[in-house]
């Protein structure tokens, strides 16, 4: 297995818990929040809003921005 | 089932200080005028207590040294806006950590229908943007201007407050949450462990690839570019809404 691999691989696992704890919060009992409800509380303050949309006008800066 | 923003109790309060600047803030009583130099400065050192003020602060960062010092600046300036914004509410109104009010208190009937119809145009108007801008390539003044437009109309939308009324869901359950945490930081550290060996921080490596070389292919067709805009605008309205 190569680094490139590897690397792949690394992230893959990363969606796949983010894809598991979804679905653990959505379809099981367990205390586990939604990815929904972690951003809600996470945008319940101006700061956090603000910071969480500027984050996100960055995504679009940094893959399409010059 | 309670309603945030709609009339937050002294928990919700309590909540509500946490999130803008730290739990010590959020019970601390006016103990400087913002509005003179130490102020200004004790009010940013308390908007530092945020953790989404480091979150951008480390994008500023890393954006920077990976050769865009411009985006860096800019990342660097809000989050030091924000910093200084939540430190000041915290001092000066310790009970005002939350956002402004909600918008909008019509009749519901009224509202889903404006609403339908918002949503209508939004998804006419998103598609119609991201065709266009997607046509462009990638680093280009046209797409760079869209993006920018864009992005400083939804923070301005967002500095005012959610545009609905949104169930609060109380307290989320600590072992979730942390698991949530460790999944989301370890996808930011292995990213950034990526980036960190490529030969330069401006230089990709086939070894060692960040998320940004693996959409590289995808990116370079024009429907490629639409889809990921498309998927990019929905996301924001997406937070808007939050």
């Amino acid at each position: 297995m190569s680094s490139h691999d590897v690397t792949i691989a690394g992230y893959l696992v990363a969606v796949a818990g983010i894809v598991l704890l979804q679905v653990l919060a959505t379809r099981t009992r367990l205390p586990v929040p939604s990815l929904g409800d972690l951003l809600t509380r996470a945008m319940r303050s101006r700061t956090g809003r603000v910071g969480m949309l500027v984050a996100w006008a960055w995504i679009g800066l940094h893959f399409f921005g010059r | 089932m309670r309603v945030s923003r709609a009339v937050p109790g002294p928990e919700d309060q309590h909540a509500q200080n946490r999130d803008a600047g730290g739990s010590a803030t959020g019970c601390a009583e006016a103990v400087a005028d913002p509005g003179r130099p130490a102020g200004r400065a004790l009010a940013a050192l308390a908007g530092l207590r945020a953790p989404v003020v480091w979150v951008l602060l480390a994008i500023a960062f890393f954006t920077a040294i990976s050769g865009k010092p411009v985006d860096g600046v800019l990342m660097l300036i809000v989050a030091a806006g924000l910093a200084w914004d939540a430190g000041r509410r915290a001092l000066r109104h310790p009970d005002a950590g939350s956002a402004a009010g909600v918008r909008g208190t019509d009749r519901p009937r009224a509202r889903g229908r404006r609403r339908l119809l918002a949503v209508g145009a939004l998804l006419a108007g998103g598609a119609v943007c991201a065709g266009v801008m997607g046509s462009f390539s990638r680093y280009s003044w046209p797409v760079t201007a869209g993006i920018v437009g864009l992005g400083t109309v939804v923070v301005l939308i967002g500095w005012h407050g959610p545009l609905r009324d949104r169930p609060d869901g109380g307290r989320l359950p600590v072992p979730g949450t942390l698991a949530w945490l460790v999944v989301l930081v370890a996808g930011c550290l292995w990213e950034l462990a990526a980036l960190l060996q490529q030969p330069s921080l401006t230089t990709d490596s086939y070894s060692h690839p960040t998320i940004s070389t693996l959409t590289d292919p995808l990116l370079a067709t024009s429907p490629g570019r639409s889809l990921v805009l498309l998927a990019w605008l929905a996301l924001g309205w997406y937070l808007v809404e939050r």
